[in-house]
């Protein structure tokens, strides 16, 4: 008798939900053992950490503050990651839409009517135009997207880079790198006195639903899946590779701008430098499509879980005295359980009894 | 009688109470506080700061806290129940004065910064005086007269200090020249490593620097040549070839905000004009590159070796020059200032008029070059 994997179908929701939220329980006890290690007792430790978080209505709007980004970014990953487009450049995408909304807002002269929509409108596009470059050499010369949408990340790092260290600098900013301040108008409004721009919030969840949309009920998101299920399939149903995939890149990087003006127009309201912009919000932005099983919706969810997983660290560090490290580590931790659970999605242990035990030479 | 005596009680219950909280200071470092530079000076600082008060009070700090994300760090302090919050980056202004705002009964003070409110106070401890010193130094120990420094960002506190350097190396040597590099960055090891390698092939043979790391007296040392060490004790990166450098003593501003706090002095709703732009005089800062010893003494015969004719002290040597004019400075800014004027620009254009000691406020804008400065320098008056 032995125990074996075996694929099982499509996981229902109720499983989907069990593994999670067993993973998350399974690393609060690696979590708390932690703690326990830096003299730190556990259970209070996570009292304080939901009442800081969640039940303190400035430290859920912070939460989902951090989350914004995330739902952008990750909701155009799902897109991407359906028709098996694996784009790794969300960060890039996102900076560059940065840079576009920021240009408009120091330069542009535009009413102040105008002035945010056309933000928006740049970022997006700027976004969309670097995911162009590795959507075209993908489709046209075949060349791997992981490596071409990966490096036009640092390209991007050093374009904000340069642009605040030379032409963009700041001539209020005492010589340090930051580009001037926006006009008022240019800033994203927030909610009271919270850093929560609700304008970007609400576009994130509009995005998730066009995308929700155009997956079930478009023949342009019936191409998406069919490309990412079936690509002989789809090739034989005579899918316009080339349109499609142009598309949904333009779309899933697009969305990552939209995420980059957020950021500068919402939280900066000026041109920083690029680890200050975005804390690795494109990164995360991949697993969030992931936890979120390449579903847009799903993604709106995790991108709140990640934003409140890093809002914790926070926490641990000034309530719990947790040097800045271990709450890497933790959070470290929880991604590991987290994504470590997700071969119990698709996979089942199963016992079999095997007819005939092994002979030793069988087994060399 | 029994409801007085219990007032009484009360009264006494909630004076002790009182007296045994105490007072909650939360630190914002802007690096790990093991970075041997900004973080790591502030959090001596700190440490210092709670053995002096004791009991009185209570610190605890935050640290690598990214620049725009000092916000939720301060609402955190605050849920935490912080009294005075400092924040120690110039970056961290904005969430300084926005959270200022919110928690009008928390006292915040924003270091290096230049911005204050009813509740934001802001402090600054200043090299000025010792890199002015350092330059001194430097010139007596240069053979070829051409001084090195790699300079960070070309704003008005970097600009300051390499004129105080070179109005230094140029009261030992009339010719000596300081060649300027920038970096454009507060950490760049890589960049540092170029700037300090062509300075070095271009002929200057002492080096001094504003950078977040010790990189640059390791690669003067490298190449033989003397370094000052910057902001911490940089000795051990460069046995042997650090003559001297500037320290600071965070402490001491902060042991006398805090004492003006606990005084009742300085409250959430008086800290307008509080700015505190402390030197040598109140020992915020020190010549050296390790606490107690001002110069090397390595280099101290080296230094007695050279002999000028000053027009203040006469025949000096130059050790007793630096020693003369730290005793000054340490005595009173009105004693000697390397900026009292008649001072002028590299172009030769007057900026302080004879006798006009420069006020605070001309040092925290100073954009002009002091002649002996060689090499860009962005914003300079025409």
């Amino acid at each position: 008798m032995t125990w074996k994997w075996e694929p099982r179908g499509e996981p229902t929701a109720a499983l989907v939900w069990g593994v999670s939220l067993g993973a998350v329980a399974f690393a609060m006890i690696l979590t708390g053992i932690l703690f326990a290690f830096f003299g730190v007792a556990p259970i209070p430790a996570f009292v304080t950490i939901v009442e800081r978080t969640i039940l303190d209505a400035r430290g859920l709007s912070e939460v989902v503050r951090r989350s914004i980004p995330l739902m952008l970014a990750g909701v155009g990953l799902t897109l991407a990651f359906r028709a098996r487009f694996w784009n790794i450049g969300a960060e890039g995408q996102l900076l560059i839409g940065a840079v576009a909304a920021a240009g408009v807002a120091l330069f542009s002269g535009l009413p102040a009517t105008l002035l945010l929509p056309t933000m928006f409108i740049a970022g997006f596009l700027a976004g969309a135009a670097w995911g162009l470059g590795p959507a075209l050499l993908k489709v046209r010369l075949g060349v791997n997207e992981i490596i071409t949408t990966l490096m036009l990340n640092y390209v991007a790092i050093y374009i904000v880079r340069w642009l605040i260290n030379g032409p963009w600098k700041g001539r209020s900013m005492a010589g340090f790198a930051y580009s001037d301040m926006f006009d008022p108008a240019a800033f994203i409004p927030t909610l009271g006195a919270t850093r929560l721009h609700w304008p970007t919030l609400l576009l994130a969840i509009l995005a998730a639903l066009l995308v929700t949309w155009l997956l079930a009920r478009t023949r342009f998101g019936f191409e998406v899946r069919m490309m990412g299920e079936s690509p002989e399939a789809a090739r034989y149903a005579g899918v316009d590779f080339f349109r499609t995939t142009l598309i949904l890149v333009l779309v899933s990087a697009g969305a990552a701008g939209l995420a980059g003006v957020g950021e500068v127009a919402g939280i900066h309201r000026r041109l920083v430098d690029p680890g200050s912009l975005s804390i690795g919000y494109g990164y995360t932005a991949i697993i969030v499509a992931l936890l979120a099983r390449r579903n847009p919706l799903a993604a709106l969810v995790t991108a709140l879980f990640l934003g409140w997983v890093a809002a914790s660290g926070d926490v641990m560090q000034v309530a719990l005295r947790l040097p800045s490290q271990i709450t890497g580590v933790t959070q470290g931790l929880v991604l590991l359980s987290v994504i470590g659970a997700e071969p119990l999605l698709r996979y089942k242990l199963v016992r079999v009894r095997k007819t005939q035990p092994p002979t030793a030479g069988e087994v060399a | 009688m029994r409801r007085i005596l219990a007032l009484i009680l009360a009264a006494a219950a909630l004076t002790f109470a009182a007296a045994q909280d105490p007072l909650k200071v939360a630190f914002i470092y802007v690096g790990p506080v093991g970075d041997y530079g900004f973080s790591y000076a502030h959090d001596l600082g700190r440490q210092a700061t709670q053995e002096h008060f004791g009991d009185q009070i209570e610190t605890i700090f935050v640290e690598d806290v990214p620049e725009p994300e000092v916000e939720p760090f301060i609402d955190q302090l605050v849920a935490d129940g912080a009294d005075v919050i400092l924040g120690t980056s110039f970056g961290f202004g904005d969430g300084i004065l926005a959270a200022a705002q919110r928690y009008p009964d928390v006292i915040f003070g924003w270091g290096t910064g230049y911005l204050r409110s009813p509740n934001v106070f802001t402090y600054m401890a200043d090299f000025y005086q010792v890199y002015y010193l350092n330059g001194l130094i430097a010139a007596a120990l240069s053979e070829s007269g051409s001084l090195g420094y790699v300079g960070a960002f070309p704003i008005a506190e970097v600009k300051r200090h390499i004129n105080a350097f070179t109005l230094g190396a140029r009261e030992i040597n009339p010719d000596a020249e300081v060649n300027v590099r920038w970096l454009y960055n507060w950490y760049d090891p890589a960049g540092a490593t170029e700037a300090t390698e062509a300075l070095l092939a271009a002929g200057s043979d002492v080096i001094a620097f504003t950078e977040d790391t010790p990189t640059v007296i390791q690669v003067a040392a490298q190449r033989e040549s003397p370094g000052f060490s910057h902001y911490a004790s940089m000795v051990e990166f460069a046995p042997g070839y650090v003559v001297s450098g500037q320290l600071v003593n965070w402490e001491t501003i902060y042991i006398d905000f805090i004492q003006g706090v606990l005084d009742g002095t300085y409250t959430n709703s008086n800290l307008e004009d509080v700015d505190y732009f402390w030197l040598l005089e109140e020992e915020a800062v020190e010549l050296g590159a390790e606490p107690g010893v001002p110069v090397a003494e390595a280099y101290i015969d080296d230094l007695e070796a050279v002999v000028i004719d000053h027009p203040e002290f006469g025949e000096i040597n130059a050790y007793d020059l630096v020693m003369r004019r730290l005793a000054q400075m340490t005595e009173s800014r009105e004693n000697f200032d390397p900026f009292l004027g008649p001072l002028v620009d590299r172009n030769g254009k007057e900026v302080y008029a004879d006798g006009y000691l420069p006020t605070i406020g001309d040092l925290v804008s100073m954009e002009f070059a002091v002649p002996g400065v060689v090499g860009p320098w962005d914003n300079e008056p025409q």
